[in-house]
């Protein structure tokens, strides 16, 4: 079980020319490139356009890629790249979000960087987000300290398993049920909601 | 079956899935559309988690991203991935890198003549026309009249400008050396010792800059 193997193996697909292993490492970084670019800019709408122009950088840079570094590594760092780029472009200074989950500084950052988006897309997300803190809620302890732990804290499967004094297989159960649960929830709306929303956007 | 499908793309997910089973689910994930939704809920389900609230949830990055990507050119097969060196070649690599320097180096060395004392190889000056113009020609165009190219110092000329100090030229050899054998490093310098003063740069030296001078160099230079 290497670090980064999965991430490594789309990777190596991608190279070989199957573009649909693509789709899938934007699919699992999206996120997560957006919520970067917009230490940089304040508007969401613009942190997608940044995020999908580092994306298909990356995309056209994929054969110089070796692997010496972690995809999300080197992908993150054409992002921060192109943000930059793009706040200079555009003559402004970046602002740096110090982005602290538990700080109320960050809230009210958060908030205002919120009032740019649309409000078909702050209607779904908000209900995306609440499906998935219902499905969390209604989870059993151990799922939901599995799950949490995961996603929450960063850890690692042997890290959880560590904390929670089970065996790594358990963890990998757990946390697999616990998506599976909150999954199921989500389907509905993700597959009726999220795809109208994007018509509209 | 399709449970355990779904446990091991979760895994997969997490980067905790052995390397040779992400080869076939990534094979897999990247044609079959409802386990790309599924990774996809996946990923939407960890941002929510992290309360990403900038972020939105149905953020449209992958589908454009999808179609931009649709009309680039496919890669054509990428070069295997790279081999890591082997590790004998380093060391060796390196003693090859130094004795080719130090041989180099030597031979510049003994062409460093002052213009005043340079004394060109008697071919060349039965020419009065041509001028030496680069001391440090005139030893390898001697060299090439002579023979075929080769890493061996010119046979020596009788002349006291043409000699590197034997001090020097150990020294140089010294601080080049770190790569040879001490057996040969020793021997090499066992024999600028024991040679006499004037004949010390007139020492032929291989490319390892290790091999014992031949005896006929010192009968020669006599």
């Amino acid at each position: 079980m290497g670090a980064d193997a999965s991430d490594l193996s789309l990777v190596r697909r991608v190279q070989r020319g199957d573009k649909g292993a693509f789709d899938a490492l934007v699919l699992k970084y999206q996120h997560k490139l957006v919520k970067l670019v917009m230490r940089y800019v304040r508007n969401p709408a613009e942190a997608e356009d940044i995020a999908q122009e580092a994306f298909i950088k990356a995309y056209r840079a994929l054969p110089q890629f070796r692997g010496d570094s972690a995809f999300y590594t080197w992908l993150y760092r054409i992002a921060i790249n192109t943000a930059k780029n793009a706040v200079v472009s555009r003559d402004r200074s970046p602002i740096e979000y110090n982005i602290d989950r538990n700080s109320e500084e960050s809230y009210e950052m958060q908030g205002r960087m919120k009032d740019s988006e649309t409000p078909e897309a702050l209607v779904l997300t908000d209900e995306i987000r609440s499906i998935v803190n219902a499905a969390i809620e209604a989870l059993p302890e151990d799922l939901r300290t599995a799950i949490v732990l995961r996603e929450l804290e960063g850890l690692s499967y042997e890290e959880i398993a560590a904390a929670m004094d089970c065996p790594v297989g358990t963890v990998r159960s757990r946390i697999f049920r616990a998506r599976e649960a909150i999954d199921r929830r989500l389907r509905e709306v993700f597959e009726g909601g999220l795809g109208r929303a994007e018509e509209l956007g | 079956m399709k449970e355990e499908l779904d446990s091991q793309l979760s895994a997969m997910f997490d980067d905790e899935l052995a390397s040779a089973e992400c080869e076939l689910l990534a094979r897999r994930l990247s044609r079959d559309t409802e386990l790309k939704a599924r990774w996809e809920r996946y990923a939407v389900i960890a941002a929510a988690i992290r309360a990403e609230r900038g972020v939105r949830l149905n953020a449209r990055v992958a589908r454009r991203v999808s179609v931009i990507v649709g009309s680039e050119p496919v890669f054509a097969g990428l070069a295997a991935p790279r081999r890591a060196p082997r590790r004998w070649l380093r060391p060796a690599s390196g003693a090859a890198v130094a004795a080719g320097v130090a041989a180099v180096s030597i031979l510049w060395l003994r062409g460093q003549v002052p213009p005043a004392t340079a004394v060109v190889a008697p071919p060349l000056a039965a020419v009065p026309a041509v001028r030496v113009t680069t001391p440090a020609l005139a030893p390898a165009a001697a060299l090439k009249a002579s023979g075929p190219d080769s890493y061996v110092v010119p046979p020596p000329v009788r002349a006291a400008g043409a000699v590197v100090p034997a001090t020097e030229l150990a020294n140089y050899v010294v601080a080049h050396s770190m790569f040879s054998p001490p057996m040969a490093r020793r021997n090499l310098l066992s024999s600028f010792m024991t040679s006499e003063p004037g004949e010390a740069g007139l020492i032929p030296v291989s490319t390892d800059g290790a091999q014992d001078p031949p005896r006929d160099a010192k009968s020669h230079a006599q």
